[in-house]
């Protein structure tokens, strides 16, 4: 992989020129938060963020999308809308990143989503690294540190960034910015290496993943799901924020008094009451308790026995998103019988 | 016919911006100035201007740049002709725009201090063509 090094203040005129490559969209302060938007001026970019209110999945899997339409006498026309928007998304945490290849597994892998395939392959991905906060456990869930799923990665140190070149798309942006960017040197590598050390000391919160599918195998009929169904408010925010829920429901717009219409998808939660209702009125998971137990069976467990790894990317979204605080690090502390357990 | 012709100065160097403007409309032309890139987008919805002459460092460094990629986003805005005019290559050195750089998706380039006449050759050379005014309405 090759490193180089941007110095901070050329970083504006790279964005720029990046642009022949394709919209650039950065985090931007939204409120005392922040969301990935279409810049319209440099300025506008926060790259020292904490988490975007959003992950980066709203690009890949829009919250409403249209799947096709179809018309008496035409039949089914396809539709993949805004596919062939060119976007660049500048300053993805790692989590993030890992989060959309955890997405690469269920939508490129044994069924492949042409939906999902075609933004991917449309929409440049540029990292950048973070400050751990206190809801972030990104480390705990291996997720902290990415070796692929970027075209170009930056590591902050001081006043230049290390860069990664991941692609021969990062390569090709490095080389239509002429002289911007320089080869590393032996005191870069050095920098990084005590930045990363210091990264490593930042977390607050630890969550040990070895061994949770059998402690989740132990602890399924634990009170403790009781106890979070009887908190949870089954709003679904959880399911919204995180950059790995991907469960989406599916429905047929006819246009009235036509005989045409399109076929939409948008994005559902299991937390939602029917999203476990069937055709006879059958409902698998009615009470709260089981589908507050359900998402988090199929992250942790359910997910691990399919890919690997969990499907949690440690990013706290979920956590800081909760209405009534549930924390998801709390909820395995307590299932390993370690409560109030911090790193 | 020259004299109705539009052209939009975007730049915060009042002085350069009102020295070009007194040129042009000695040479026949109806001139508009915004001081940065938001108000040369706004002007250039209101008035449609059949040219703009953009600089780069105002606000912000890169605002010229920004500015151009929004304008030619917007349906109403994409076919106006952008001539970037700009001391960046002295401000920033080793910084250089190749003449075919589509990125940034101009249609001629100045690097300031600019020669009146040769900007004047150049304006002429897209405005008084015969089909520009249609082109651009």
């Amino acid at each position: 992989m090759k490193v180089l090094r941007l110095a901070k203040d050329k970083l504006d005129l790279f964005a720029s020129v990046l642009q022949q490559f394709g919209e650039v969209h950065a985090p931007v302060r939204q409120g005392e938060k922040f969301a990935f938007r279409r810049l319209s001026r440099w300025s506008e970019a926060c790259l020292d963020y904490q988490r975007t209110i959003l992950p980066p999945k709203k690009y890949f899997l829009p919250q409403r999308d249209t799947l096709f339409e179809y018309k008496e006498g035409q039949g089914y026309v396809p539709v993949i809308e805004s596919a062939d928007r060119r976007i660049i998304l500048f300053g993805v945490h790692p989590c993030d990143i890992y989060g959309l290849n955890i997405l690469d597994m269920v939508f490129t892998g044994k069924y492949v989503d042409p939906y999902y395939q075609a933004r991917r392959k449309s929409i440049a991905i540029i990292g950048i690294d973070c400050t751990p906060d206190e809801h972030c456990f990104c480390r705990s869930m291996r997720a902290d540190f990415v070796d692929h799923g970027f075209d170009l990665f930056f590591k902050d140190l001081g006043d230049r960034y290390q860069v990664l070149v991941g692609t021969a798309l990062g390569d090709d942006m490095v080389l239509a910015t002429g002289p911007l960017f320089e080869p590393a040197t032996k005191e870069d590598f050095e920098e990084y290496k005590r930045r990363s050390s210091e990264k490593r000391k930042a977390f607050k919160l630890d969550v040990e993943i070895r061994d949770l599918p059998e402690i989740f195998e132990m602890e399924y009929d634990s009170t403790l799901w009781r106890e979070l169904g009887e908190r949870c408010l089954s709003c679904g925010s959880c399911s919204m924020v995180c950059p790995t829920c991907y469960c989406y429901d599916v429905v047929d717009e006819v246009r009235l008094g036509s005989r045409e219409g399109r076929r939409t998808r948008s994005w559902d939660s299991c937390l939602f009451s029917t999203h476990a209702l069937v055709a006879g009125g059958e409902n698998f998971r009615e009470g709260r308790p089981a589908r507050i137990k359900f998402r988090y069976y199929h992250k942790q467990r359910g997910f691990v026995a399919e890919y690997g790894r969990p499907s949690c990317v440690g990013c706290g979204r979920c956590i800081s998103a909760c209405p009534v605080k549930i924390d998801i690090s709390e909820v395995i502390n307590k299932l390993r019988g370690m409560e109030n357990v911090t790193a | 016919m020259a004299s109705k012709h539009k052209i939009l100065i975007v730049d915060d160097d009042a002085d350069f911006a009102e020295a070009i403007a007194s040129f042009l409309e000695a040479n026949g032309y109806q001139v508009l100035q915004a001081r940065d890139g938001s108000e040369g987008l706004r002007i250039a919805k209101a008035e449609r201007p059949d040219l703009v002459l953009m600089d780069v460092m105002m606000r912000e460094r890169t605002e010229g740049f920004f500015t151009i990629q929004e304008m030619r986003r917007r349906p109403e805005l994409k076919d106006i002709p952008v001539f970037v005019l700009t001391s960046i290559y002295s401000q920033v050195p080793g910084f250089r725009i190749t003449p075919e750089a589509s990125w940034l998706a101009h249609d001629a380039f100045f690097a300031k201090p600019v020669n009146p006449a040769e900007l004047l050759e150049k304006i002429r050379q897209f405005l008084d063509r015969p089909s520009a005014k249609e082109v651009n309405s």
